[in-house]
């Protein structure tokens, strides 16, 4: 569908054109605001209980443990502050994972202006948590943990299981933004004890601006959002019928097209990993060699700077990230880089390529067949890079 | 306005950079700026004659902006006078480029002091010199020297067995771990090495400048996986109950930065 090489599809996704068919009565031919009492009401009503169904059952949850929010970034809020608020006379400490996109370093931050502790467990040089420095961070005050179930920039997956495990019966709850591993990697909140649990409608090519939050019964947050009451009161605003009614067509569509879709996404992912790494020197991985997101796929450069990449490959119709500072609004790099031991000037080198459902073979052909030649330009004009090869 | 929102003329300067390379000479200048932790460093020659720059070129590690003011900085003051030179200000040359995005203005400061500096190394006689010498690394003791007398590192001794290391028995304990070893000579060299047969993260840290000579017990570690930093030096160990990161000092930049690690091998 993206007409040129789009490599980029943990940034934003496009949605599936079965979604918006799915979608697009709701816009037009179907006014009903599920509080309404009239038959257009009841009708929107339905499809909202529907949708919840559809979505609850693509991770393994019953329907009453699901509600529908803005998008991923209102599903964090809302889970963590949600719940620290509503718990607080239980402790006031929280740990999040260093590892974690800024979003969820930003709500923590917030919580800490409320008084909240916060701890930071560290990882490993791929990026994972473990369970024994986890238990090192939780004290009898702590409420929460919040570690996200994968990592969207270096594509790490998180042992979720063996973290619920070791959480389950002390009475702390645990919350995982799984925005970059849904539709990736199976989720079955039936199996893997997670109390809390962000979903976004886009990340599985449904339409943006929808998300969801999955609650565990007994699980009680409050709302930080006052207003009308829909949603069990805990996310006030009238539904918006055309997104959840996409994200439930894009959650169907999923899991019966998931297993095939990850065996694809896998093969480009191997195919481009070797390539580069057999193509061009003084190139490395990030993230784990093998827990690792089946579309990701996340390289440092020695000697070169991200932006410069990016561009590069900008002027030959691939689109990509980079962790480098000089593409942020900050000019600070990638703390999940940061995170795992590598200095900023490796951070400032690197690039990630995200495969999705319309990546085709050729776009690994097409990144293998210029990159070697961009990275050579690049380090030919760094000072950095011919000093290594002269010394 | 994005951080990648560049004009066409920017754009074509990244693209088609003039004057890439380097110069030599007893009448070529070098003049430095930049550092690669914050994401750029360049390297600006000048030939004079007749207090004029007869020729100039250029090395950058930085993003495109970094790039593309390198390289219109080297073409607005080809053929001026030392003194026109000095007078180019990073406006100058952000308005030689058509604008630059707002958040990139800091590195067209860059290329008009990697010039400048290039102009006072000249007029201050520092010529045909090679470049990189960085006043305080005159300072270090050289490669090879006797390194008993380390500073301490603050908050090792408390951190001791928990995650500080002062000598590597097993190094099977160092599995995934992302570790730091701290330059005590050759046996830290090898101590780095045989860690990167049980970690994909070691990095080997000395106050000494990188080594040029081949007998250097620190050489090896070129052709390795150890990522090695020189002209820095460990400054404290910070982590609750165990080892969460290291504070270090830059000494080529005197600038302090944070390193995030499970252990820290400091031999004895």
């Amino acid at each position: 569908m993206p007409a040129q090489v789009y490599l980029d599809y943990q940034s934003s996704k496009p949605v599936d054109p079965r979604v918006v068919h799915a979608m697009r009565p709701w816009f037009t031919e179907r006014p009903g605001n599920p509080s309404s009492l009239h038959l257009d009401g009841d009708e929107a009503t339905d499809a909202l209980e529907r949708s919840r169904e559809k979505v609850a059952q693509f991770i393994g949850a019953n329907k009453d443990e699901i509600i529908f929010t803005s998008g991923a970034t209102e599903s964090n809020n809302l889970a963590i502050i949600g719940y620290a608020i509503r718990n607080r006379k239980r402790g006031d400490h929280i740990v999040i994972a260093e590892s974690e996109h800024i979003s969820i370093h930003n709500i923590a931050k917030a919580l800490e202006k409320q008084g909240f502790k916060v701890s930071k467990v560290g990882v490993n040089l791929y990026g994972q948590v473990s369970v024994e420095k986890l238990h090192k961070k939780i004290t009898n005050a702590t409420i929460l943990v919040s570690i996200g179930w994968a990592s969207s920039e270096i594509g790490t997956v998180q042992p979720m299981q063996e973290i619920g495990d070791a959480l389950q019966g002390r009475g702390i709850a645990l919350h995982t933004d799984a925005v970059a591993a849904e539709g990736l990697v199976p989720i079955d909140v039936s199996k893997v004890p997670i109390d809390l649990l962000t979903l976004s409608s886009n990340d599985i090519y449904g339409p943006k601006g929808l998300g969801a939050l999955y609650i565990r019964r007994k699980v009680n947050i409050v709302p930080i959002m006052p207003g009308g009451g829909q949603e069990r009161g805990l996310r006030s605003g009238t539904e918006n019928m055309p997104a959840i009614v996409g994200m439930a067509a894009a959650a169907d569509i999923m899991a019966s097209e998931m297993p095939a879709e990850v065996l694809r996404l896998a093969n480009h992912r191997d195919r481009l990993i070797e390539g580069v790494l057999s193509q061009i020197p003084k190139c490395h991985l990030n993230g784990h060699p093998t827990e690792r997101l089946p579309n990701n796929a996340h390289f440092r450069f020695e000697a070169i700077e991200g932006e410069s990449l990016l561009l590069s490959l900008k002027d030959k119709g691939i689109a990509v990230s980079t962790g480098s500072a000089c593409s942020s609004k900050t000019l600070e790099p990638s703390h999940t880089l940061l995170s795992c031991g590598l200095l900023h000037e490796e951070a400032h080198g690197s690039l990630e390529f995200t495969f999705g459902r319309w990546s085709k073979p050729e776009d690994v052909d097409r990144v293998l067949e210029v990159l070697p030649g961009i990275v050579e330009r690049l380090r030919s004009l760094s000072p950095l890079y011919e000093k290594e090869a002269n010394s | 306005m994005k951080s990648t929102s560049y004009s066409e003329k920017t754009l074509d300067h990244f693209r088609n950079p003039r004057n890439v390379g380097t110069l030599e000479g007893p009448d070529v200048a070098v003049g430095k700026v930049g550092n690669p932790v914050c994401g750029d460093l360049m390297y600006v020659y000048i030939r004079v004659r007749d207090d004029r720059i007869a020729d100039i070129k250029f090395q950058t590690f930085g993003c495109g902006s970094a790039i593309a003011t390198s390289s219109m900085t080297t073409e607005l003051v080809k053929g001026m006078t030392l003194d026109e030179a000095m007078k180019v200000t990073r406006n100058d040359v952000a308005d030689a480029l058509e604008g630059l995005p707002p958040i990139k203005m800091h590195c067209s400061n860059l290329a008009a002091d990697a010039l400048h500096d290039a102009i006072k190394a000249w007029r201050e006689g520092r010529r045909g010199e090679a470049p990189d010498l960085p006043e305080i690394s005159k300072l270090r003791p050289p490669c090879g020297i006797s390194v008993t007398d380390q500073p301490a590192i603050q908050g090792a001794d408390e951190l001791l067995g928990k995650g500080v290391y002062r000598s590597v028995e097993d190094p099977k304990v160092f599995v995934d771990k992302r570790v730091l070893v701290v330059d005590r000579g050759k046996p830290s060299v090898d101590v780095a090495l045989e860690l990167t047969k049980h970690t994909g993260r070691v990095v080997f840290m000395s106050s000494n400048k990188a080594p040029s000579s081949k007998d250097d017990p620190r050489t090896p570690l070129k052709r390795s996986d150890v990522k090695v930093i020189y002209e820095a030096e460990p400054i404290a160990v910070l982590g609750d109950g165990e080892v969460e990161k290291v504070r270090v000092h830059d000494l080529n930049e005197n600038e302090e930065y944070e390193l995030f690690v499970d252990a820290l091998v400091i031999l004895e």
